[in-house]
């Protein structure tokens, strides 16, 4: 097995940083997390996508040994996250979905006192200090207390202060809640940078934009239960379904409109509200539809300014599978 | 470093020196209480029969304002606990690499520390009617163990309750409405000696006056004839509210 060191310490890499064995959360006996089973590879990042009450950051809180779930077991590093919680919260790092921080500090005092709580000597705390202030935009508010920040600003001093120590496994619940796209991307970037060198990130989010850009693997959960777990591209390919043909023509769209809906294969098809916006044909055989659409309009002898197949994005996909409901299915 | 003393450390700054503003604000009132009603009473009250001694009213109140500034200080521990939770510092702390044990005692700790400081505060302001006094090193160890006992009882306390209340608000109610009776059945303000019968057992059982009565033994050499008694009650009491805010902050969800 291949070893890694971690801050002063050596520790052998294993294969996956979280297991979980049909891990549930019950309140009131309703389930919160219901029979939940997923590993996350060591190195990845891993997105755990979910709308609003999901289940997200219960899992979340029961991995971090916040709360002990109900039934089912789970380890973290290699330890159990009932019977060796200690063990895990010196190794991992947690930026939670809700604000938190020292109201009473500046943003540097923010920093320099999280890098204390975790022991960082005080010379690698002002160098780490001046390179996050640097990473997060924050150097012209090092001296400012979080209650003048903006709502961004303190989200970046939150992500920031988790990058104070080393962590094996970052757990990042809706890291980019509040932020503007920049800031999303550098916030992104970082978290990969730290990725390349070695530290496993489960990451939450309910913005498929984000999965996509970062994430190597995601899970989705709805009503406490996986529906899909895979990479993205196979996800899209699994679940994807249909796609979309996009289609605009300059002029005669009443006959073809009429011969498309007559038309075999065709889910469903969408108008266009505006003059820019393109008719979009949904079909589970999109190559098949479509060769039929050129016949149509090669026939009607129509002028097309836009016919192409665009693929369903991870969106489509996590709200067809979201609406369908029940239908569940793990890797 | 050990863990909770990173913890304590962070109480101190990013806590309880955030309120040095309400701690400067609650100097005020025993400045009030030892020259200004220490005095008047005084001429009401020419002396006091304490034991094994009488002594002028003003240096009789010194030390039970000088221990009511622990309890005082106290309350803070309650609202330190309160913002932790609300700025969700309570469950970052917890994620990382401490144990609720650790968070709870570094709370009493610094509170102990700060009431202390308090203490010393009020002491100094009450300098002027101690000068020619001379504390024996018993002495000393009363009043040094009356101000960390007292603030052991008083910190876990109010860390106690605040894990029963729902809100901010309610705990501060929940602290006026016990503080006064804590103050006024005790023997802070009167010696108990003179005082009604009712007054005098439901004083006996209140900390306040062991904590009053220890500090005044050390500082002013006069003893109640219950003092041994007191000691024992407020150790017992002292590491008991301890173990119960212990147990009660197993129930706070982070």
């Amino acid at each position: 097995m291949t070893k890694v060191f971690f801050g002063s310490s050596e520790r052998e890499l294993m294969e996956y940083c979280v297991e979980t064995a049909e891990l549930t959360k019950n309140y009131d006996k309703v389930a919160v997390v219901d029979h939940v089973s997923f590993e996350v590879r060591s190195g990845e990042v891993f997105g755990f996508l979910g709308p609003n009450g999901a289940g997200k950051t219960t899992t979340i809180k029961m991995l971090t040994t916040l709360l002990k779930p109900t039934t089912g077991h789970a380890s973290v590093l290699g330890f159990d996250i009932v019977s060796e919680s200690s063990k895990i919260r010196r190794l991992i790092g947690v930026v939670q979905q809700e604000p938190s921080y020292e109201m009473a500090l500046s943003v540097e005092g923010n920093l320099d006192l999280y890098g204390f709580l975790w022991n960082v000597p005080k010379k690698e705390r002002r160098d780490k200090i001046e390179l996050l202030l640097d990473k997060f935009g924050l150097k012209d508010a090092r001296k400012t207390k979080p209650q003048e920040l903006s709502v961004g600003q303190r989200r970046r001093l939150q992500v920031a202060r988790e990058f104070m120590h080393d962590s094996e496994l970052m757990f990042l619940d809706e890291p980019t809640t509040g932020l503007d796209p920049q800031a999303r991307r550098i916030t992104l970037d970082f978290v990969r940078e730290k990725v390349e060198s070695g530290t496993t990130v489960f990451f939450t989010t309910h913005i498929m934009e984000e999965a996509e850009y970062i994430c190597d693997r995601i899970a989705i959960i709805n009503n406490g239960r996986i529906l899909a777990l895979d990479t993205i591209d196979n996800i899209k390919r699994k679940f994807g379904g249909v796609s979309v043909i996009h289609l605009r023509v300059a002029d005669g769209k009443g006959g073809l409109n009429l011969k498309l809906e007559k038309l075999a294969g065709i889910e469903r098809i969408a108008y266009p509200s505006g003059e820019d916006e393109p008719l979009k044909v949904y079909a589970k055989d999109a190559d098949a539809v479509l060769s039929r659409i050129i016949d149509i309009i090669t026939s009607s002898g129509l002028h097309v300014e836009e016919l192409r197949i665009k693929e369903p994005s991870l969106d489509d996909v996590f709200v067809q599978m979201i609406n369908s409901k029940g239908d569940t299915s793990n890797e | 470093m050990n863990s909770f003393i990173r913890l304590l450390y962070r109480d101190l700054k990013a806590g309880i020196w955030s309120t040095k503003s309400m701690l400067v604000m609650q100097l005020v009132s025993p400045l009030f209480y030892i020259f200004v009603a220490g005095f008047a009473y005084t001429a009401v009250i020419p002396t006091s029969n304490i034991g094994n001694g009488k002594i002028n009213y003003e240096l009789y109140l010194a030390p039970g304002i000088i221990v009511m500034q622990i309890m005082f200080a106290a309350s803070i521990a309650g609202a330190m606990l309160w913002i932790d939770k609300r700025l969700e510092m309570f469950s970052q702390i917890l994620m990382g690499p401490f144990s609720r044990w650790q968070y709870i005692l570094s709370k009493v700790v610094s509170i102990m520390l700060q009431g202390m400081l308090n203490a010393f505060l009020v002491f100094l302001i009450a300098s002027p009617l101690l000068v020619g006094l001379s504390v024996s090193p018993l002495g000393l160890v009363y009043i040094v163990a009356s101000l960390i006992l007292g603030s052991l009882f008083f910190g876990s306390l109010t860390l106690a309750i605040s894990v029963f209340i729902k809100s901010n608000e309610s705990f501060n109610a929940v602290l006026n409405v016990m503080f006064t009776p804590l103050m006024f059945l005790s023997s802070v303000y009167y010696p108990l000696t003179s005082a009604p019968i009712a007054i005098r057992i439901l004083s006996l059982a209140n900390p306040l006056t062991y904590a009053a009565d220890m500090l005044r033994a050390g500082l002013l050499g006069i003893y109640v004839p219950l003092l041994p008694l007191e000691i024992i009650a407020l150790t017992v009491v002292s590491l008991g509210s301890f173990v119960a805010a212990t147990i009660a902050f197993r129930r706070v969800k982070a």
